[in-house]
């Protein structure tokens, strides 16, 4: 029993930050119709970021997660402005959007690959004592982390829900045509989707970092589950991705338990390739997949 | 002397890699399906050849099970996924390429994982030819075998079955509407595409002797798509330009990979040239998207 309940420990951390991250891809993923392969890469960025600040300031990692999702968000709304939104205009189509994104992620994993090398590093913070509570074994970042996420979750609720922006968030996402003569800003929802998504994506990255030493794949490895995550709660539901996010990682870290650990991957695939099939909305999505 | 042998080198390596992409320009380039996965064939076919090779069966035969193997694991990702849209093959092939990957590196007993394969024999070793009339001698072969398959590519690209799978890449609605069955065209473009990375992969393993999990990351996939966009979607001359701008481009920047350059150290020069990469898929979207000599209507940009 106690090893499944620490595996269920471990699948929440992860399950949480592949939850925030997810959000922006599935917004984005809704609303541009862009499948978005450089989103993991904005992840890695922000973890980059949040390192950087707190290694060469020596300031708390805490405000390098700050730090990060801000560089996140500013990128983001950067490459809107320089390149998406171009793109729309001159009527890009879906599989041109795939092809520059993947273009867009080689070139920011090898920025990154330039300033920092390939080499693994992690946060500067005093080691700190495992706590053991009840059968489970955690260290106390790893609940901070989970904490931070969770309050992350809670905000992005809070956004959608109740601001005017966020309630336009999900009306585009739900459909863009009846949203534009709604006379919703469609401009500026856009935007704002990218400042939300860059945030959450590079927070997550921040958060991850927590977790284990990171290297420049960091972004790559996340984007696998952080599809299946989206596909599996519903393309264009932020709660779906969440959900998704959280189930993905718990399986995968369950699935450790019966498989050898280095096909933990290949679970939150083979998850995704049988929702493709079984449930192609998603738990909460509504869109056709075919 | 060197020279020649480095000449000798790099031209084979450009036909391999034209001939890879070869088989990623049938699938996408003329019939729409957007494949990220396609070093994956590559690695089956490699692999499957050289695991066969050094069980004891004939060279011949391995190159042969290697490329069928290869496009059987067409068929087996393509039965599932064909039918998606081409967003999810796009996710679900790069998703394969990452397990296959995966187990190249941790099943060791059949792939000695990370460690790689090498000690397999190679073809023309015991003609007693010194090791450029060897090298010469490869790359006659390799051009032998890649221009044929480009002779067969280039017939079905032109005959009623190629102008199907154009049909489809325009409209599969229409296509399916005048009675084609266009999940059969299209999963048999992939299995070809698939048979045609298998070869490339086993010509690879055959040049290169030693075969690792890293010669088949993922940015070998993208390096065939930049190949194949550079030189033109969906015209099959088209690779082997691409594949002399690749390969010129990366001769031009190899002297600095190994030395630096100024304060540079190898390793940012090579980040550096990865960049490179990136930004020339995405400038030639956004400006050039048929290519360097391709025709506009192969990759309309109106939706």
């Amino acid at each position: 029993m106690e090893p499944v309940l620490q595996a269920l420990a471990n699948g929440v951390i992860i399950g949480a930050i592949v939850a925030l991250t997810a959000v922006g891809l599935s917004l984005i993923y809704s609303i541009l119709d862009l499948t978005n392969f450089a989103h993991g890469d904005t992840v890695t960025v922000g973890a980059y970021a949040a390192l950087a600040v707190n290694i060469a300031w020596g300031v708390s990692p805490w405000v390098g997660v700050l730090v990060g999702m801000l560089v996140g968000a500013v990128i983001s709304v950067v490459l809107e402005v320089v390149l998406w939104s171009k793109l729309r205009r001159s009527g890009a189509d879906r599989v041109t959007l795939i092809v520059v994104s993947i273009g867009l992620a080689l070139f920011l994993r090898n920025l990154i690959i330039f300033i920092y090398g390939t080499s693994s590093v992690s946060y500067q913070v005093p080691v700190e004592q495992a706590l053991l509570l009840g059968p489970v074994m955690l260290t106390p970042q790893q609940i901070q982390v989970t904490a931070a996420a969770a309050l992350a979750a809670l905000a992005v609720h809070l956004i959608l829900q109740y601001t005017t922006i966020g309630k336009a968030m999900r009306a585009l996402a739900d459909n863009m045509d009846l949203a534009w003569v709604s006379g919703v800003n469609v401009d500026n929802v856009i935007l704002w989707t990218w400042v939300l998504g860059g945030l959450l994506a590079a927070g997550g990255g921040a958060l991850y970092a927590f977790t284990r030493p990171i290297n420049p794949n960091l972004g790559w490895f996340l984007l696998l589950p952080m599809f299946a995550a989206i596909i599996l709660g519903g393309i264009g539901n932020a709660y779906g991705a969440m959900l998704g996010g959280l189930l993905i990682g718990v399986t995968q870290e369950l699935s450790a338990l019966v498989i050898p650990n280095h096909y933990k991957l290949a679970v939150g695939y083979a998850v995704m390739i049988a929702i493709l099939f079984l449930l192609p909305r998603g738990l909460l999505g509504k869109e056709e997949l075919t | 002397m060197n020279l020649l042998s480095y000449l000798l080198g790099f031209a084979t390596n450009l036909v391999i890699f034209a001939l890879f992409s070869l088989g990623l320009n049938l699938q996408f380039g003329h019939t729409g399906l957007i494949n990220f996965g396609h070093v994956a064939f590559m690695g089956v076919g490699a692999y499957t050849m050289v695991i066969i090779v050094l069980s004891g069966a004939p060279l011949w035969l391995a190159m042969l099970v290697a490329v069928i193997t290869a496009g059987a694991f067409g068929l087996l990702i393509g039965l599932p996924v064909i039918r998606l849209r081409d967003d999810y093959l796009a996710i679900v092939t790069i998703g394969f390429a990452e397990i296959i990957r995966m187990v190249l590196n941790n099943e060791s007993w059949l792939t000695r994982g990370p460690q790689g394969m090498f000690g397999f024999p190679v073809p023309f070793e015991n003609l007693g030819l010194s090791p450029l009339g060897h090298r010469a001698l490869f790359l006659a072969w390799v051009l032998l075998t890649a221009g044929l398959v480009f002779w067969l590519v280039n017939r079905l690209t032109g005959s009623p079955w190629g102008r199907v799978l154009k049909a489809i890449r325009e409209d599969e609605t229409v296509a399916s509407s005048l009675g084609k069955n266009t999940v059969a065209y299209k999963l048999q473009a992939l299995v070809i595409g698939a048979m045609i990375a298998g070869l490339a992969g086993v010509q690879l393993a055959l040049f290169l002797r030693y075969i690792n999990p890293r010669n088949f990351m993922p940015l070998t996939t993208f390096v065939a798509w930049l190949i194949m966009i550079m030189g033109g979607v969906g015209r099959n001359w088209g690779v082997v330009i691409g594949s002399m701008i690749y390969f010129g481009l990366n001769a031009a920047t190899q002297q600095f990979m190994a030395r630096g350059l100024g304060p540079l150290t190898g390793g940012q020069v090579g980040a550096l040239r990865m960049m490179l990469v990136g930004l020339i898929l995405v400038l030639l979207m956004l400006y050039r998207p048929q290519g360097i000599l391709g025709r506009k209507e192969e990759m309309t940009l109106e939706s």
